[in-house]
């Protein structure tokens, strides 16, 4: 058969109609979701992202507001606080297992192994009060972070660990009705979301400091 | 740089200039999950890479020329993204030597096997998709997304010629494949 056997040609072109009807697929409705959360905040350096000469004037002219009180500079707590209550909605109302799910934490550490660009510094186990029950990837300042999901009762507590330098106060503060504390240590972020009590949720951050 | 095949979204966000970057770049995120499906075994591995392309997409985006192709530019993060994976999973990469494409050009087409490829299943489609190794996969599918060959040198770093002979023999491939499975 020769090279422009029409045919052949023919073939060459249904194969590729096909193709382009088959390689689009519908991304998964959570993964939307949390790149959306990540990505859309108003903070996000996508919007941000201007000339130099216009960051330049827009600086000087964000500094002398500073200065003069005008407005304050925003803080990333804020956007921490937003994503881990986002993130914990996102577990709780999931139709599906977590991606990773065992009581066993040998079983779930090593399941980010790969998935992650650093390793969570979680050594707490789990115990009759607070049962591990699983992982899952989340996304925290654009940036994958670790999802530690425990069962305190019939609540859910979601203990979030991302990688982040800045060294940041230990904060607790209420939103969407849910608890949160964060605070940062060696280099990571941790952040722990649920409808408990403060006490209860105190009692696991002392499990996962210790 | 012109695109033969623009997703709908895409185009709806260039025109509406009031919708910022970030918003023209999530408008493909099907588009980057249907290719990374295709590469990766696992649906997990897929949503990751695509997670990890805007993750550094975000850290890159300062560094965006204006009127840069957005959709090139993470489709190119996505293949880095995709190769650190392969590399972490020891996916081999390289195109091997194989007796398929030499089969290529011998085999018959008539009126009966181009009917049954008309009504092509998607499930054969998939399984000659999977027995291309990984790069001609890559390339063919970035074909079948609208990219034009200019566009793929610049996604995979490589030289135009290149391409197109990668192309050519992943359709040869893909050929004798389907056509031996009837």
């Amino acid at each position: 058969m020769s090279e422009l056997d029409p045919n052949r040609s023919e073939a060459d072109r249904l194969i590729a109609a096909a193709l382009a009807d088959h390689v689009r697929r519908p991304a998964p409705r959570r993964l939307h979701d949390q790149l959306a959360r990540a990505h859309l905040a108003q903070r996000s350096p996508w919007r941000t992202r201007i000339s130099l000469a216009a960051a330049f004037a827009l600086g000087a002219a964000a500094a002398a507001a500073v200065a003069v009180g005008v407005v304050r500079p925003p803080a990333a707590d804020a956007v921490i606080v937003d994503e881990a209550v986002g993130d914990h909605l996102r577990i709780i109302d999931a139709q599906h297992p977590l991606e990773v799910a065992s009581s066993d934490l040998h079983n779930v550490k090593p399941w980010f192994t790969g998935r992650l660009d650093f390793a969570p510094p979680v050594s707490f186990v789990g115990d009759d009060e607070f049962r591990l029950r699983g992982g899952e990837l989340a996304v925290f300042l654009g940036h994958k972070a670790a999802a530690f999901v425990y069962q305190r009762r019939l609540h859910t507590i979601s203990a979030f660990v991302f990688a982040d330098a800045e060294p940041r106060p230990r904060t607790e503060t209420t939103e969407r009705g849910f608890h949160v504390i964060a605070w940062s240590a060696g280099g990571f972020g941790f952040a722990l979301v649920s409808d408990i009590g403060w006490d209860d949720l105190r009692l696991l951050e002392a499990r996962l400091r210790s | 740089m012109v695109l033969s095949r623009k997703p709908r979204l895409a185009v709806v966000a260039e025109r509406a200039g009031e919708l910022s970057l970030a918003e023209q770049a999530l408008a493909h995120v099907d588009e980057l999950y249907g290719l990374a499906r295709h590469l990766c075994q696992a649906p997990s591995d897929a949503e990751d890479i695509v997670q990890e392309t805007y993750a550094r997409a975000l850290g890159g985006v300062a560094r965006l020329a204006p009127g840069a192709n957005l959709r090139a530019w993470l489709f190119r993060i996505l293949r880095n993204c995709f190769i650190d994976q392969a590399r972490r999973k020891k996916i081999v990469l390289e195109i091997p030597d194989d007796t398929v494409g030499e089969r290529a050009g011998s085999e018959a087409w008539d009126a009966a096997s181009l009917d049954q490829l008309r009504y092509l299943a998607a499930a054969d489609l998939e399984r000659a998709l999977a027995e291309l190794p990984v790069e001609l996969r890559f390339i063919v599918l970035l074909d079948a997304q609208g990219f034009s060959e200019a566009e793929i040198a610049e996604i995979a770093r490589c030289a135009p010629g290149t391409v197109k002979s990668r192309l050519s023999r992943a359709r040869d491939r893909l050929r004798v494949t389907l056509k031996e499975s009837r």
